[in-house]
């Protein structure tokens, strides 16, 4: 069984309950106040997401001032379950537009109720598509035929499809002008020890796409990874073109993608959603062009004084620039005063979280910019006590710059029809938790 | 039209507790009862709306029952399902109220809006009433042969629903076979998954009773079942997919053909952006292959991307999840993994719980190639400003060099480790050098330099201080200063709160005795008083035994303190392989983020009697500490160790003894059984063995009480009075599937369990009784080999005459479960 939870809880951070809902018996009332007592109000808050009270196991998930539990008498599927609360969440946020907290749940907690009663039945998952149930749950309290005989009835014919097979897009879509936007978002991770080796790098990367389009188009997308275009040059027997082909590690599809297609033929094929949603995600390890390189130089000049020296290299192309850079540079606790000189950008010393924030709001390609500070610390009677250096991070990102280097070759889109329609495509790369330690 | 902006923000808590409140509304929903007006619905709904959240922050509402049952003739959908969703919540503490909805639930069953029939019937399970059950059977009935999809997916949990509210109302309506039937024809895939869902779970607690049901479960993982749901899955939500693959893992093929049919077709379920759907799936190939090693190998190289992909992605605790799969996969083939150590490197932020799997995960993966890697990253940890952290990363370093890699280098480090200077890093690095220097004591020479420079005073923590002070005793020979280090810390005894640290101090002090018998003849001395006086039964029972060892023969207590030891080759490892395996069978489940079983933690009977109230869990363990303490030691301790826990072991006998006043001759005798007892040799008991004399009728009290703390006391205060073993029976050991079934059979007894420990096949258990007239105690100590199937019996009596009553009486409740 995949989770069959027994009951769902919303709660601020306080602990009061925003939403409960109970799908089974086999678990007692005061479900909440063991989480309260034994989770909210411990040290146990935070170390682990899955704890077991009594017979019960809670699953807990904080999600910007929220904590969503799931409690379960049985051994359950713990993957499933957070994925579940995942989904759960979007779907809200699909709802009310964006934000996810404690507002808004209190804003919307009858239509959350009545959410919670469609996607989850006796603890079992079931339809969580927010395309099939914006259908019928709409809050616009839908008049039943009675009062409404004449209005157009949508809810018979929406829950045809509710469980119907193409799950993910309803018939009948018009657009005056048909588009489609690409989204190549990358987030690189970097771990480099202070001697500037790597010790570990991926980028993780995700193609989002919007749709706008009519009918049930087909859709064909193209990239420049290895495998795809062997198989490609291996079907027209042409060898392969030159340039840079990526290899991919591991890609997981939207569930619209047809795998069969792509494990014989290697090529994403799809019949997208309407609006919004997340086609692929992927991953890569071999390869990966670092947008940034960070040489520190931290020396400790006694005990009360410091120097640090962080040069900051921009290694993409001198037409493409970084937006939004920020280096954290770590100093000791005891930290008295900074004088920080920047070549560019500002910096600044942040006592909360015991670092220089050097932030940079555009930082061109091919350039070179160095924070040269000097620290001055409060002598502590724990002398002793070496101060352990966190890592130096880094924020940014560049748009139209990709770290894999993956581009899209082409996207065909086909509809019976055969309308013509505008693509987009954007690149844009972030940094995941970029390190370096000093 | 939008939910009101207004809508009320519902009351906090802290408010008054509503009870005006409730009473206003009771009266507002009255009025709009019966009214027809226009606006009436809107007003309704800010009515209703208010009912819930009072509802949900836990505010009793269930007075307003009828009102609300009153004003549910709308048909305003969104109005109805507030209605629904308060009757659900309350029906049940209401039963004679929910009768009246159980009119107009019906109806809305026959409604023509399909929306309306399936909410209608899902509310009517949700009742939870056993009295209205009869009502439920006919829009079941109808529900789950209505032409729309949406009312069979619903009818279809429904009848799940009243399954555990009557299962027979619910068998005797047929509605599993209707279910089946559905299940095999219905065109619409979520109808069929929930029918698979509700069918799992009806047959799977009617099998234990109904040759039938266990029949029919077994038939859903028959051939013709899997293949029509594998042709079926990608219909499925991705939901349903994960109970159906959870299904076909259960399924064994039976050729190697049909494993790669499945296989092959199921292999892009891997690229799913569910990461649900992608475990599922790796379980799935995992059990498949399973008896085809090379392939199971290919499997395992097959999902390491995937699973490294999961791991990265997702929130912290998604990737938790997911880690604690690819732990144990790396756990069972660390060698399939030895390549992909990069990817186990902690992030500065990531929180400790996945920071501690993966520390778990470097230690095992690493071998000759990467250990230098490893060893460097895992160093970097030990400086990190999160203290846990850097302490499981010590330990990971210590691990590592245990594993034999490299020695040489790591040996080094963690000598380095105590340069640093920072307490718990010293704490953690000394446990770990007296582990490292018990498995290979040629590095003593290099250690002890070190050791002997760090002062007692720099260690607080009972668990380094004890390694110390073992090193102090064990490697006195080579420490110059060892004898005076030791006279120390012998002088600070008053100040000592740890009971470990005394009972290796004493054996540190006699061990350094023998080799410098000058030097430390004060130190013994001192030691010993101090023992003798201690309050701790532990070390006053030690500190007795060794002056007695001494008085007795000093040339026989140094070959029992000092014995010619060899080194330690393997460490036991805490986990049978039968447990893991059984993990691994529950692959994809909480059993393997708890890393046990799922009868260790699902089962009731498990969870102890005190499973629910912290204060006594705690005092329970008091009484088994000595247990763990004991076990500890075996395990860890091995060859070296044995003489400590031997030397434990033989003073309980001794004591009770003495106390008893007995002949030594007794006394010897019981001391050899123990010893016996150690090295398992343990035959059935000569001593004290029951005579067959009729005794007087014992009646015991069924509801006798008495604390942890007093059970405690008496244990340590009274003699042995009856002690015995005896064999179990196959049946018993069969029965005998958790300390808690033992538990519950003994109470029918009028004995009363008072602390129960430990996991199959070892099992200790104490038992109070008391006598039906006086307050009178029996307390039994009960120890239970099932590997052996062998149980020991120790009993204690307040009441030395009711002593043989309560023995039989005791044997007989033992041998109705099959033991003796």
């Amino acid at each position: 069984m995949p989770v069959s939870a027994s009951a769902i809880y919303f709660l601020n951070l306080r602990g009061d309950v925003l939403i409960n809902r109970l799908y089974r018996d086999d678990v007692g009332g005061n479900m909440v106040d063991a989480f309260r007592l034994h989770i909210m109000q411990t040290k146990e808050l935070g170390t682990c997401p899955v704890r077991q009270i009594g017979g019960c196991s809670f699953f807990y998930m904080r999600i910007s001032n929220v904590y969503i539990v799931i409690v379960v008498s049985s051994n359950a599927n713990v993957a499933c379950a957070f994925k579940f609360v995942v989904e759960a969440v979007n779907l809200f946020k699909s709802y009310f537009g964006g934000a996810f907290d404690e507002d808004a749940i209190r804003n919307n907690f009858v239509l959350i109720y009545e959410l919670l009663d469609e996607i989850m039945d006796f603890g079992y998952p079931q339809n969580l598509s927010p395309e099939m149930l914006k259908l019928y749950i709409t809050q616009e309290g839908v008049r039943s035929p009675f009062s409404s005989k004449s209005a157009d009835k949508p809810v018979p014919n929406a829950t045809l499809q509710v469980t119907g097979a193409v799950g993910w897009r309803r018939e009948g879509l018009v657009y005056k002008k048909n588009e489609v936007f690409l989204d190549i978002v990358e987030s690189v991770n970097l771990l480099m020890s202070s001697k500037g080796s790597v010790l570990r790098c991926d980028v993780t990367g995700k193609i989002l796409m919007k749709c706008f389009l009519t009918g049930m188009p087909d859709l064909k997308l193209g990239l420049n990874d290895k495998i795809g275009l062997e198989k490609e040059s291996e079907l027209k027997s042409r060898p392969t073109k030159s340039g840079k082909t990526i290899e991919l590690d591991d890609v997981t599809f939207h569930q619209c993608v047809n795998l069969t297609r792509f494990n014989s033929e290697k090529t994403v094929s799809f019949v997208p959603p309407d609006g919004e949603f997340e086609l692929m995600k992927y991953r890569i390890t071999e390869g990966v062009n670092l947008p940034f390189r960070v040489l520190p130089t931290i020396k400790e000049l006694g005990r009360t004084r410091m120097e640090v020296n962080v040069k900051v290299k921009s290694v993409f192309g001198a037409k493409m620039f970084a937006l939004g850079v920020v280096i954290k540079v770590p100093v000791p606790k005891q930290t008295a005063k900074t004088s920080c000189q920047v070549t560019s950008g500002r910096a600044k010393y942040n006592a909360s979280m015991d670092c220089l924030m050097w932030k940079i709001r555009k930082f061109p390609g091919q350039t070179e910019s160095t924070l040269s500070a000097e620290v001055e610390l409060i002598s502590t009677i724990a002398e002793k006590k070496s101060w352990t250096r966190p890592p130096i991070q880094m924020e940014f990102q560049v748009p139209m710059f990709t770290a894999s280097g993956l581009r899209v070759r082409f996207l065909k889109v086909w509809e019976k029809s055969g309308y013509n329609t505008v693509e987009w495509v954007r690149y844009i790369t972030k940094a995941g938790s970029y390190e370096i330690r000093c | 039209m939008a939910p009101p902006a207004q809508s009320q923000r519902s009351p906090s808590p802290s408010q008054p507790s509503g009870k005006g409140e409730v009473s206003d509304l009771k009266m507002q929903l009255r009025q709009l009862a019966g009214s027809r007006a226009p606006g009436t619905d809107d007003s309704k709904r800010d009515l209703f709306k208010k009912v819930i959240s009072y509802m949900t922050i836990g505010i009793d509402v269930s007075s307003v029952f009828s009102e609300m049952v009153m004003c549910s003739a709308t048909s305003d959908i969104v109005l109805k399902k507030m209605c629904y969703l308060y009757v659900g919540n309350y029906a049940k503490y209401n039963p004679d109220l929910a009768l009246l909805t159980i009119n107009f639930l019906q109806r809305d069953c026959k409604d023509e809006d399909p929306m309306i029939r399936g909410l209608a019937l899902r509310s009517l399970g949700s009742l939870r009433v056993p009295n209205l059950v009869e009502y439920l059977v006919g829009p079941l009935g109808a529900g789950l042969k209505d032409a729309n999809s949406y009312v069979r997916m619903v009818a279809a949990v429904g009848v799940l629903k009243l399954y555990h509210i009557s299962a027979s109302t619910c068998l005797d309506a047929d509605f599993p076979a209707l279910l089946k039937h559905l299940m095999l024809n219905d065109p619409d895939a979520q109808v069929v998954a929930n029918c698979l869902s509700a069918l799992q779970e009806i047959w799977g607690v009617e099998a234990s009773s109904s040759e039938e049901a266990a029949m029919e479960r077994e038939a859903l993982i028959s051939k013709p079942i899997i293949y029509y749901l594998l042709n079926r899955i990608k219909e499925f939500s991705e939901w349903a997919q994960c109970t159906v693959l959870e299904l076909v893992s259960k399924y064994a093929p039976p050729d190697s053909n049909e494993i790669f049919d499945i296989m092959n077709l199921l292999e892009d379920r891997l690229q799913h952006a569910n990461g649900a759907v992608v475990l599922a799936t790796i379980k799935l190939f995992l059990q498949l292959t399973l008896s085809m090693t090379d392939v199971h190998q290919q499997v395992y190289e097959r999902i390491k991307a995937p699973l490294l992909t999961l791991v990265s992605s997702g929130s912290p605790e998604q990737s938790y999840a997911v880690l604690s799969h690819l732990h144990l996969l790396v756990m069972r083939a660390p060698m399939l993994f030895a390549s992909d150590y990069k990817h186990l490197y902690c992030q500065y932020n990531e929180p400790f719980y996945v920071k501690k799997l993966k520390l778990e995960m470097l230690t095992a993966v690493a071998n000759e190639s990467n250990t230098y890697e490893i060893v460097t990253e895992l160093c970097e940890y030990a400086a990190n400003v999160d203290i846990p952290i850097a302490r499981e990363s010590i330990r990971a370093v210590g691990k590592i060099a245990l594993e034999q890699y490299d020695v040489n280098a790591i040996v080094d480090r963690l000598l380095q480790f105590l340069e640093m200077e920072k307490d718990y890093v010293t704490a953690e690095t000394l446990v770990l050098v007296k582990d490292l220097l018990r498995k290979y004591p040629q590095w003593s020479h290099d250690c002890i330099a070190v050791i002997g420079n760090i002062s007692s005073n720099n260690v607080q923590e009972p668990k380094a201080k004890a390694a110390l002070i073992w090193m102090l005793g064990e490697y006195a020979q080579d420490m110059q200063d060892a004898p005076y280090a030791l006279e120390g810390l012998i002088d600070d005894w008053e100040d000592e709160t740890s009971p470990e640290v005394r009972l290796h101090l004493l054996t540190a002090v006699m061990k350094c005795f023998f080799r410098r018998p000058p030097e430390t003849q004060k130190a013994l001395g001192s030691a010993l008083a101090a023992g003798l006086s201690d309050m701790h039964q532990d070390v006053h029972d030690r500190a007795l035994f060794y002056y007695r060892l001494l008085q007795h023969s000093v040339s026989v207590a140094n070959s029992v303190v000092n014995p010619t030891k060899q080194a330690v080759s393997v460490f036991a490892d805490t986990q049978s392989s039968e447990i893991k395996d059984r993990i691994f069978d529950e692959f994809n489940s909480l059993s393997v983020l708890y890393q046990k079983p799922c009868y260790m933690f699902t089962d009731k009977e498990h969870q102890g009697p005190f499973a629910f109230s912290e204060e006594l869990g705690n005092l329970s363990i008091g009484v088994d500490d000595q247990r763990v303490e004991a076990n500890d030691e075996d395990l860890l301790l091995s060859t070296t160790g044995k003489e400590e826990s031997l030397s434990q072991q033989t003073q309980g006998a001794l004591l009770v003894s003495l106390d008893q006043t007995e002949p030594a001759a007794a006394h010897a005798q019981q001391t050899n059984l123990v010893i016996d007892d150690i090295f398992g040799l343990g035959l059935s008991s000569p001593s004290p063995s029951p005579s067959p004399s009729p005794s007087p009728l014992l009646k015991l009290n069924a509801k006798a009480v008495l604390d942890p703390t007093s059970f405690q006391q008496k244990w340590r205060q009274l003699p042995v009075s009856t002690s015995q073993e005896g064999l179990i029976s196959p049946q018993g050991v069969a029965a005998m599937t958790s300390a808690q079934t033992l538990v519950r059979h003994m109470q029918g007894h009028h004995i009363h369990c008072i602390a129960s420990g430990g996991q199959a096949p070892n099992f200790k258990l104490f038992f109070f009784a008391q006598k039906a007239e006086e307050p009178s105690n029996f307390l039994v100590e009960c120890v239970i080999n099932l590997s052996t199937a062998k149980a020991q019996i120790k009993i204690k009596v307040e009441d030395e005459n009711a002593s043989q009553a309560f023995s039989n009486l005791f044997q007989s409740a033992l041998s109705e479960f099959g033991m003796v």
